[in-house]
């Protein structure tokens, strides 16, 4: 032992010890544990939520996210920093608004990224794609709000039959046509493709933009039903019965009460608490009354119970 | 200025061979509450195994997909996560205990300050190791963390969305700085031998 070891420890009595075989016998015994736990329950690993499945299982669904981006809908729409320029949106504390230190650094313009762009693809192999689009870019901006805004209402009364997606006749313009290449480009696994077409293709290692795409209504519905939406505790919860990221409990409950349940701060709100409290939690050792609280919860007593005993002072005389 | 006589000196002053694999310890060491640090730390050698096993065949093979052998890769991934649940269990436990016995006392305070930066370091990877899953929780999450880490500034440097970083991050860049928090935690466990049971002043 080191000097200073050996006088912190003067006058304790010590034991036999053997570090490595304890240390091997519980190596051993998590070994054990984890590989039982990985026979009988496995991993889960539910599977992605894909444009062709979107396209093929709920069309309408696919076209509707589709149209809402294309007229301007998309949560990254306005959403600022780090996404668009606009820096209105950004989430703020007491004035404060981080998001807006950086800038814009992973540019997207959800319209001509996630419809406009991959639609350029389909052109290529369709014509009435191709003429439809150049009618669309051809027209004013607030023509094609109103083509975008008709085809939205007229989705609502749209049915599907065999596959086939019905739209009551309207004012579409050529998004009709757009939505039918877009459609055509989800059902043959391709929108994923179309959308991340970087310069690094044939790799795809940043997958931003095909995230994007259905991150409003589509994932929600599928986080909803598999009790993973925000208000359900969010990421903290896992699919099927497997625990989560139950560790981040503390955190998602933030998000259950006051003012984050309501407040469109709710993420700066939430991890500037979760930071104090880790703050709090770091600097234990020096805060008044949460470093004398061991002492109060006399949980220690039921730890040190042998040498509380051995000594006679059940927790109350010196320590050694 | 001889680099290698001071690096004796400080090992000597600090971390003997005793210190650093005692063969003996106070008596007052007799609790079921001192086995949760290194139940942490076997959860952790057991994640850091699978994790590697895991990187050298790739991500078809754990995901169960038509690579050979991938069966047992699928294995390999639920230990992967069933570690992980458990290290965390371990390391929920060790704090606790670590606060009720006050462990902070008499000088180590840095153990328990770089021990909690070392959770902070681990609530981080496992965040990586979520969206690293590629498939339906990592797509949630992704779409979900990205509002928190925007807010805060840190998305302009970290994309929950950039698959490649996301990776990267997990299985190189976090587990080092984990693992040198952790080492340097151990370091101090050991430089300074557990902290003296609480006596009755307050």
């Amino acid at each position: 032992m080191s000097k200073r070891t050996e006088e912190y420890f003067k006058n304790v009595p010590m034991k036999p010890y053997d570090l490595l075989r304890e240390g091997l016998i519980v190596l051993a015994l998590v070994m054990v544990i984890v590989v039982i736990l990985a026979a009988i329950f496995r991993s889960p690993d539910y599977p992605t939520v894909r444009g062709e499945d979107v396209a093929n299982i709920q069309p309408i669904a696919f076209l509707q996210t589709s149209a809402d981006i294309l007229a301007g809908n998309h949560g990254v729409q306005d959403y600022g920093p780090p996404y668009t320029s606009d820096t209105e949106n950004a989430q703020s504390l007491f004035g404060v608004a981080p998001a807006n230190w950086f800038g814009v650094t992973t540019p997207v313009d959800p319209a001509q990224d996630l419809v406009l762009n991959p639609l350029q693809r389909v052109a290529i192999l369709n014509s009435d794609v191709a003429t439809a689009l150049q009618e669309y870019e051809a027209a004013s901006p607030d023509q094609q709000q109103t083509w975008a805004s008709a085809y939205l209402d007229g989705l609502d009364q749209a049915t599907v039959e065999n596959g086939k997606v019905n739209i009551p006749p309207g004012d579409y313009g050529p998004v009709d046509e757009m939505m039918a290449g877009m459609l055509a480009l989800g059902r043959a696994g391709l929108l994923e493709g179309a959308i991340e077409s970087g310069n690094q293709l044939p790799y795809s290692l940043n997958d931003t933009k095909s995230l994007l795409f259905f991150q409003d209504d589509v994932d929600a519905a599928v986080a909803e039903a598999l009790n993973m939406k925000g208000d359900q505790w969010g990421v903290s919860n896992e699919t099927g019965r497997f625990p989560g990221a139950w560790w981040l409990w503390p955190y998602a409950f933030l998000y259950q009460i006051p003012p984050m349940s309501s407040s469109p701060n709710a993420d700066l709100q939430a991890v500037a608490i979760a930071f104090a409290a880790f703050l709090l939690l770091l600097l234990v050792p020096f805060v008044p009354v949460i470093r004398s609280l061991p002492r109060q919860l006399r949980v220690h007593r039921l730890i040190w119970r042998d040498w509380y005993h051995r000594d006679g002072t059940n927790g109350r005389g010196q320590s050694p | 200025m001889n680099l290698t006589r001071s690096a004796q000196r400080f090992l000597a002053d600090k971390l003997t061979l005793e210190d650093a694999l005692p063969t003996r310890l106070p008596v007052y060491v007799s609790s079921v509450a001192y086995l949760f640090g290194v139940t942490a730390l076997s959860a952790l050698a057991v994640l850091v195994f699978t994790g590697v096993i895991m990187a050298l065949f790739g991500p078809d093979w754990y995901h169960g997909g038509q690579a050979p052998g991938s069966g047992l890769g699928r294995f390999v991934n639920s230990m992967h996560f069933w570690g992980a649940q458990l290290f965390f269990f371990a390391l929920v436990a060790h704090i606790a205990t670590k606060f009720a016995m006050a462990a902070w006392r008499d000088g180590r305070w840095k153990t328990w300050m770089v021990g909690v930066l070392a959770l902070g370091a681990a609530i981080f990877t496992a965040l990586t190791g979520f969206l690293a899953q590629t498939n339906w929780d990592s797509q949630w999450i992704a779409v979900q963390a990205k509002d928190a880490m925007n807010a805060v500034g840190i998305g302009a440097f970290f994309n929950t969305m950039n698959t490649g970083q996301v990776l990267t991050l997990h299985i190189v860049a976090l587990p080092l700085l984990l693992g040198l928090l952790v080492g340097i935690h151990v370091f101090f466990i050991r430089s300074e031998g557990p902290v003296k049971p609480i006596n009755g002043k307050q």
